[in-house]
């Protein structure tokens, strides 16, 4: 009797979590395991707006055009997105830092203050800004910038017609956005360092740079790690401020900034090269799945 | 006293350095704030200031009535609270049971979520169309509902799992001499004591289906059918022409709600992220 019951209990044990997860694992079986087997396929047929119905297998030649033939576009748009990671979590994490060690002295009273306000982009809705900056700073008609420059006796220009302006801009933005939650995790990790090593390093004549370079950085490091990869993540695939400051569909801009999820999409939606737009999705997202595989241990020490 | 004066210095300097930092995070929506009350509309003209010399509510009673706004902040209501109660009712037990059993398969099927995850939402939107046209789900909000829920389904089961696993078993197994089963260990033990992380999946949710302007411009056609993300996204200004009073009217309108929810959660919004965390 008691036997029976154990093998019962394993029995459910088995069947009992999958029935619980079973409405969870077919949504995410749907929406998002289906697209990435679907896009597989379609990367692999001659999929456009000609053979939109009769389209055949054609192999791996969508991937031979991305990879190796570059005028096709993507070669160039994957190093302007690797450029535009790279500036963008430099900047990210050197502006951060300081703005955090400067929030942590201890004159000042309103920190708080600064603080909260501080974090207000991290609140508001992402698009809605983008689409402020847009119109608010950069238009050349009633957008801020051109004002004050106007103010300033300069030349008016149209920011986000020309290719370096454009990225620029974009960059402002992204920073923008994306500095609120990097100041947060920079000010918890710079108060869990220890007060005593500076103390310490200050009896011994250390200096601002030496203690920062010597002290700081080597302490925080772990404690930021997972929260830079992620935010790495997050600017790779960042589609929001490039599309909707360059890319939109009908009031493009001029400037091709396109970073590898732009020029996905435009291949898909705007010239309907849904071949061509898979193959390039899968080699996104392979890139993806190998760049997290080479993080996963960073990740797991810490988290 | 010379001391004294460099420390004073010091925090003047401090002040002024984070005072304009303040000015900047603030600046678009300052600047959309004071064009949508500037009675004057003289925004091309180079003698424009943050106060407005002539104050006016006119765009916003135009954006209220002129504009289907009503009707898009119903629809964007409607999916966002129908989305959190699916995402929520398919999330929580099946974190729960990634959390308190041991299958076979758990191992795999968590690390193979983690990296689906990895692939950018806005690259699956045409495989989903090819899915749900033929079911009749594009052009209506049954369908938004399920893209949303599936979209949110990794994140909502990851981030509850890893905080479940921070609750110790014990009570629970104490509950279980008792008699109880599986749904009043959950709603009874569990979910009390997941509450920040609870709270905050649920907010991420409400948040990211009120923002989400991709997918609601493509799979919805005909004005009346927008949510406020796609409203707006309609709305919006271009380069030479459009109504950017009215727009930035409608910005702030359509920003109030998530700036609300967000100060209410914001103290449980790092340790509900962070504990449980999509971070493997």
């Amino acid at each position: 009797m008691k036997r029976k019951r154990t093998i019962q209990n394993r029995k459910s044990h088995n069947v009992r979590p999958w029935l619980y997860s079973a409405p969870s694992l077919v949504l995410i079986g749907l929406i998002v395991l289906f697209p990435v087997l679907y896009t597989g396929y379609i990367s692999l047929t001659n999929m456009n707006i000609y053979n939109w119905f009769d389209y055949t297998l054609i192999g791996l030649k969508n991937y031979m055009t991305a990879l190796f033939v570059f005028d096709a576009g993507f070669l160039a748009a994957l190093l302007r997105t690797v450029l535009w990671t790279a500036v963008n979590m430099v900047l990210q994490l050197v502006i951060a830092f300081v703005l955090a060690s400067l929030l942590n002295q201890k004159e000042l009273k309103l920190r708080g203050l600064y603080k909260t306000i501080l974090m207000f982009p991290w609140a508001m809705p992402g698009y809605v800004s983008i689409l402020l900056w847009k119109t608010g700073i950069f238009n050349s008609r009633f957008g801020l910038l051109n004002q004050w420059m106007e103010k300033l006796g300069l030349q008016t220009r149209v920011w986000l017609s020309t290719d370096v302006s454009a990225f620029l801009c974009c960059t402002v933005v992204n920073l923008w956005l994306a500095l609120p939650f990097m100041i947060m995790i920079m000010d918890g990790a710079l108060q869990s360092v220890d007060r005593s090593y500076y103390e310490c390093a200050r009896l011994n004549g250390a200096g601002v740079r030496q203690r920062a370079f010597l002290i700081t950085l080597p302490l925080i490091r772990p404690v930021i790690a997972p929260s830079v990869i992620i935010t790495i993540f997050t600017t790779f695939k960042q589609f929001d401020v490039v599309y909707l400051l360059t890319q939109q569909s009908g009031s493009k801009t001029g400037a091709d900034i396109h970073t590898v999820l732009t020029y996905a999409y435009e291949n898909a939606f705007i010239t309907n090269n849904y071949g061509f737009s898979s193959a390039i999705s899968i080699l996104i997202f392979l890139l993806l799945i190998v760049f997290s595989l080479a993080t996963r241990r960073e990740l797991k020490e810490d988290g | 006293m010379r001391r004294k004066l460099k420390t004073a210095i010091k925090t003047i300097i401090l002040n002024i350095f984070f005072i304009i930092c303040c000015f900047i995070a603030l600046i678009p929506v300052l600047y959309a704030f004071s064009v949508s009350l500037n009675a004057q509309n003289s925004l091309v003209g180079s003698n424009f200031s943050f106060i407005p010399a002539e104050f006016t509510l006119h765009n916003y009673k135009a954006v209220f009535l002129d504009k289907p706004v009503l009707l898009w902040m119903k629809n964007s209501l409607i999916l966002s609270v129908s989305t959190l109660i699916i995402a929520l009712g398919v999330s929580i037990p099946a974190a729960y049971a990634f959390s308190r059993y041991r299958f076979r398969g758990r191992k795999a099927v968590l690390y193979v979520l983690l990296l689906l995850n990895a692939f950018p939402t806005v690259l699956s939107m045409f495989a989903i169309y090819r899915l749900l046209s033929p079911m009749g789900l594009v052009n209506s909000k049954l369908g938004l509902v399920i893209v949303y829920t599936g979209t949110m389904a990794i994140f909502g089961l990851w981030n509850m799992k890893g905080y479940f696993d921070t609750i110790p078993g014990g009570i629970e197994e104490a509950a279980k001499i008792d008699g109880a089963n599986d749904w009043q260990l959950t709603t009874k033990i569990v979910l009390p004591l997941a509450k920040p992380s609870v709270i905050v999946t649920a907010v991420m949710i409400l948040i990211y289906v009120w923002n989400e302007y991709i997918y609601a411009t493509t799979f919805m056609t005909g004005g009346d059918q927008y949510t406020l993300a796609a409203g707006l996204y309609s709305l919006q200004a271009t380069e030479t022409s459009g109504n950017w009073p009215i727009f930035a009217a409608a910005s702030l309108v359509v920003s109030v709600p998530v700036l609300v929810i967000f100060l209410l959660v914001q103290k449980h919004m790092v340790s509900g992220l962070t504990v449980g965390g999509m971070k493997g």
